[in-house]
């Protein structure tokens, strides 16, 4: 109903914020039993999957259409998480999540009706399928095909699965970070650990027959220190999350972590005043990604092109941004943050080309816009949890990395800003306008990253910025994040050191 | 059983499997939200449902289990998990649960009517209020309308006696179209949100504001880096006050990462800000008679007159601080530990028209968006992008986009120099129209 602001943060937001951020933007004064990101999920102590008869699920699939529609699907989730926040050294909170319940959905023509029910039983599947077909009515009726298993490739591979770790290896981890992150700088004074993981189990099956199941682990590990000193604060923060088991503690260590945020956060005490106006802007390898997230990855996701609203309609084909310009959404890349086997409709995760060397390729779809768009599926189908209906989402989308080394693009610029990480940002998918909030950043002169600068702004148009790119790197990075749209949904963002020209920066100082 | 009985037996069973005191958090709800999109429905989402979350301390160490099956095998398996899982945090003398029998008296929270009103009525008023707003022949698309409500009862009980339960109700429609000239593409969208239905706003308003929106920012020009005033419309009230009120939470402060953290009865506003925080307004749509751990809920002033006068408690905070709790434990859900939130958080109405305030503006940006994360609370800085009017010799003279502000909170507080009286209840958290007398606005 609202055009949905479509945003990105590399952190949960806790709720405090989030209620009150979000206030203009929430559809009904009581957000009830909402799936709290951080909280709803499951564990080994949990009620043993419920055991799933395809009989069964075809019976509900004939049920969702019976009234007519030309397609049904049930999705069936249950979660087990831990979430476990350690501050001023102290484990201040562990929280156990279970959670289980299924959605079923009908398609019919462009209605899409939908329900769901926290009972997996026959009766109240039956019950949902009969919710979900109202949208059907007077539509001609289809006949399912049966559900047959299926197999689907193996993105996420688990090493040490979550649900044999003992909590106490979870504390140390924990520790670990902390104690690092106090003993970097007596300016560090307070560290914030936050440790995360869930087992999400899907079962997925519709009325073109297909049957998938499996089990994603997901971890999410987060440091925030505050450091204070030189008459200000500045919270700093770094982030490390993969679909995959305990092993990713193995990859990256948490004092690895702990050291790069603690650092920020000194670094960022002597900050200055930033200039405004448009300047030219060299953005860092890695999570800075989320620009194009942002500014060229949601206008590119097919709802919107489905609609004709969004900023790439009628461009297919087109050249729409500098030709050193390629962009990739791909979420099939070994265990990151984005990646799933299939997505929440069942379709094999791939590798897309979205733009290349400046032509709009491909738009990220879902089973329902495809179908509008008469496109293939891209694997972009996802969903917050079974309370939801699937939308094309991102998983793990970057620049491309292109042939330029990273000190010469900053040697090669006289002046501007060094932005080394960024935030998050949001866009109005229709318009194509953008912004991100910098997190750490630096006045570059002559060709050198020089005084670190406050926390800025930076906006512009989409199509604007992806033509302005005059240099991509080759030092291709990412960044794990948590991207808004309506439900919220695991991203990674990734990109090499870019440099984009003419940006307007909101700064304090003229 | 009931709910309220089903709550009550839970906190005994957590007892009797081995915690010393424990609190059980029950919710059950629905919702049905509908979109429509050219004159069709798009989608309709309807589903019941229920979860419970416990809390359970165990030899001073607390933890916390959520499920949503409430059988007596789930919610034994929640119990233990939570039990086993306290093991591992740190113990807290001053995490206890709240004893407070009270309730605060707050009139209309649940309107019985919402659920008794036909799919078809509800419906047709999303298609209407799209209707109307493609009505404007320079709106040329609809991004779709809607309506949504939910209702929801919620039931706490806890091992010090207390078990209380509330239930309300919310409804909403709104929609969002597009208008274009060219190659420009601008967006608006308007939406109402009330907890009776029969307070929903007239759907020609509503799409009337909509398409105002998408139409009057075409053609947007810009200007060059300057300082001048900022008045702020309403809609972008929570870029300011969002920031106030994460500052103001009383961990943050305790944390030493609030910008507000060590101004208490100090001036840290201009004499005309008065900013309140009411969980008792009737009707109101943050209001409560309890807190998301049972605590009774109030209305106070949070800054009065540009003094600031408190800070955000629930019960463990409180007493880390040596305060009372202020009714302010907020809850994400029964799948949430208690956290710290506002309630109905607005800036209280000053006694300049709008008109007035936009006449008495030589120069400056009527700020109608704004985007990015507004005020820091760890630092106090500003900075977002921003869109609206630019203002000539106290008149609107043309749209602009694409602008940038930045300030830092003392001078954004204290600049504050006229406050409208065009309060409205839209939202949780809100302000009538407010200038600042000078920002940085980044241009070309």
């Amino acid at each position: 109903m609202h055009s949905i602001q479509c945003l990105v943060s590399d952190m949960p937001r806790r709720e405090f914020l989030q209620a009150d951020f979000k206030s203009g933007l929430a559809l009904a004064a009581t957000p009830i039993l909402m799936t709290e990101l951080l909280t709803c999920m499951e564990a080994k102590a949990a009620p043993a999957k419920p055991a799933l008869d395809p009989q069964m699920l075809d019976r509900v699939i004939q049920t969702a259409l019976r009234k007519g529609g030309d397609f049904a699907e049930v999705y069936v989730e249950n979660r087990i998480s831990r979430d476990i926040l350690m501050e001023e050294s102290k484990i201040k909170q562990a929280v156990f999540g279970i959670s289980q319940g299924a959605g079923v959905r009908v398609i019919s023509g462009d209605r899409t009706g939908y329900a769901y029910t926290d009972e997996i039983t026959e009766e109240k599947l039956k019950r949902a399928a009969e919710i979900a077909s109202f949208v059907a009515r007077g539509s001609k009726p289809s006949v399912p095909v049966g559900v047959r298993p299926g197999k689907s490739p193996a993105f996420v591979t688990v090493k040490i699965p979550l649900d044999e770790v003992a909590d106490a290896k979870r504390i140390e981890i924990m520790k670990r970070a902390d104690q690092t992150a106090l003993s970097y700088d007596p300016k560090i004074k307070m560290a914030s650990i936050s440790y995360y993981d869930e087992v999400r189990g899907r079962t997925i099956a519709n009325s073109e027959g297909l049957l998938l199941s499996d089990e994603l682990p997901l971890l999410f590990f987060i440091v925030q220190t505050l450091g204070v000193g030189g008459n200000t604060r500045h919270m700093g923060r770094e982030r490390l999350s993969m679909h995959a088991g305990f092993e990713m503690f193995d990859q990256v260590s948490p004092e690895e972590i702990a050291r790069r945020c603690a650092r920020e956060s000194i670094a960022m005490l002597s900050a200055e005043d930033c200039p405004a106006g448009k300047m030219d802007i060299v953005m860092q390898n890695g999570w800075g990604g989320v620009l194009v997230h942002e500014a060229v990855g949601h206008p590119l996701e097919a709802d919107n092109i489905a609609k004709q609203v969004g900023a790439f309609t009628g461009k297919m084909g087109q050249m729409v941004a500098s030709e050193i310009f390629t962009m990739v959404d791909d979420g099939s890349l070994a265990n990151f943050r984005g990646t799933t086997n299939f997505d929440d409709e069942g379709t094999p995760m791939q590798r897309s080309v979205l733009i290349e060397k400046g032509v709009l390729k491909l738009f990220m779809s879902d089973i329902l816009s495809a179908r509008q768009l008469n496109m293939a599926r891209t694997g972009n189908g996802r969903r917050e949890s079974f309370r939801y209906p699937p939308i094309p989402r991102m998983t793990n989308t970057f620049i491309d990395k292109g042939n330029d080394r990273p000190a010469d693009i900053l040697a090669s610029t006289r002046k501007g800003i060094y932005v080394q990480s960024l935030s998050g940002g949001s866009v109005n998918p229709t318009t194509g306008m953008f912004n991100f909030t910098c997190r750490e950043s630096y006045l570059i002169e002559d060709g050198k990253k020089t005084r670190p600068v406050k926390g800025a702004t930076l906006i512009g148009s989409c199509l604007d910025i992806i033509s302005n790119i005059d240099a991509v790197g080759d030092d291709l990075d990412f960044g794990p994040g948590i991207c808004g749209k309506g439900q919220s949904a695991e991203v990674t963002a990734g990109q090499p050191t870019v440099r984009l020209r003419g940006i307007n920066v909101g700064g304090t100082r003229a | 059983m009931d709910s309220k009985a089903l709550a009550e037996q839970l906190v005994q069973t957590c007892l009797k499997r081995g915690a010393d005191s424990a609190e059980v958090f029950l919710e059950t709800g629905r919702e049905l939200s509908i979109e429509v999109r050219k004159g069709e429905i798009e989608t309709v989402q309807e589903a019941a449902s229920q979860g419970i979350g416990f809390r359970i301390f165990a030899k001073g160490r607390m933890a916390f289990a959520s499920c949503n099956d409430l059988s007596d095998t789930a919610t034994a398996s929640a119990i233990e998990s939570a039990i086993r899982f306290a093991q591992q945090t740190t113990a807290d003398p001053n995490n206890v649960l709240p004893d407070d029998k009270g309730l605060a008296s707050v009139d209309g929270l649940y309107d019985p009517q919402i659920a008794k009103i036909p799919m078809e009525q509800k419906i047709e008023l999303a298609k209407t209020v799209e209707k109307m707003a493609m009505q404007d022949s320079r709106i040329t698309k609809s991004s779709g309308a809607g309506y949504s409500e939910s209702e929801s009862e919620v039931f706490i009980a806890n091992s010090s006696g207390l078990s209380k339960t509330y239930k309300s109700s919310g409804c909403s429609f709104g929609v969002s179209v597009v208008a274009e000239k060219g190659e420009q593409k601008s967006s608006g969208g308007e939406s109402c949100t009330r907890r009776f239905y029969a307070d929903l706003k007239p759907p020609a308003d509503i799409a009337a504001k909509a398409a105002r929106k998408a139409y009057e920012l075409l053609d947007p020009r810009m200007v060059k880096t300057q300082r001048a005033s900022v008045v702020f419309d309403p809609d972008v009230a929570g870029a300011i006050l969002g920031g106030i009120l994460a500052a103001v939470n009383g961990e943050r402060v305790l944390q030493e990462a609030s910008f507000l953290g060590t101004r208490l009865n100090q001036k840290v506003a201009s004499a005309l800000v008065t900013l309140i925080d009411d969980g008792t307004r009737a009707r109101g749509l943050a209001s409560a008679p309890f807190d998301g751990e049972g605590v009774p809920t109030q209305k106070r002033a949070i800054i009065d007159r540009g003094i600031l006068k408190g800070f955000m408690y629930n019960t463990i905070i409180s007493r880390r601080a040596r305060v009372r709790s202020t009714g302010n434990a907020s809850r994400g859900g029964f799948a949430s530990v208690p956290g710290i939130g506002a309630h109905n958080f607005y800036m209280a109405a000053g006694s300049s028209s709008r008109a007035e305030i936009l006449a008495g503006t030589d120069r400056g940006l009527l700020l109608t968006e704004v985007t990015g994360y507004g005020i820091n609370p760890v630092n106090g800085d500003f900075s977002g992008g921003a869109s609206g009017f630019w203002i000539e010799a106290g008149k609107i003279a043309f749209p602009v986009k694409g602008l940038t502000i930045a300030g830092r909170a003392d001078e954004i507080l204290n600049g504050i120099d006229l406050v409208g009286n065009d309060f409205d209840w839209n939202r949780r958290t809100t302000a009538p129209t407010f200038r600042i007398r000078e920002m940085q606005i980044g241009g070309e």
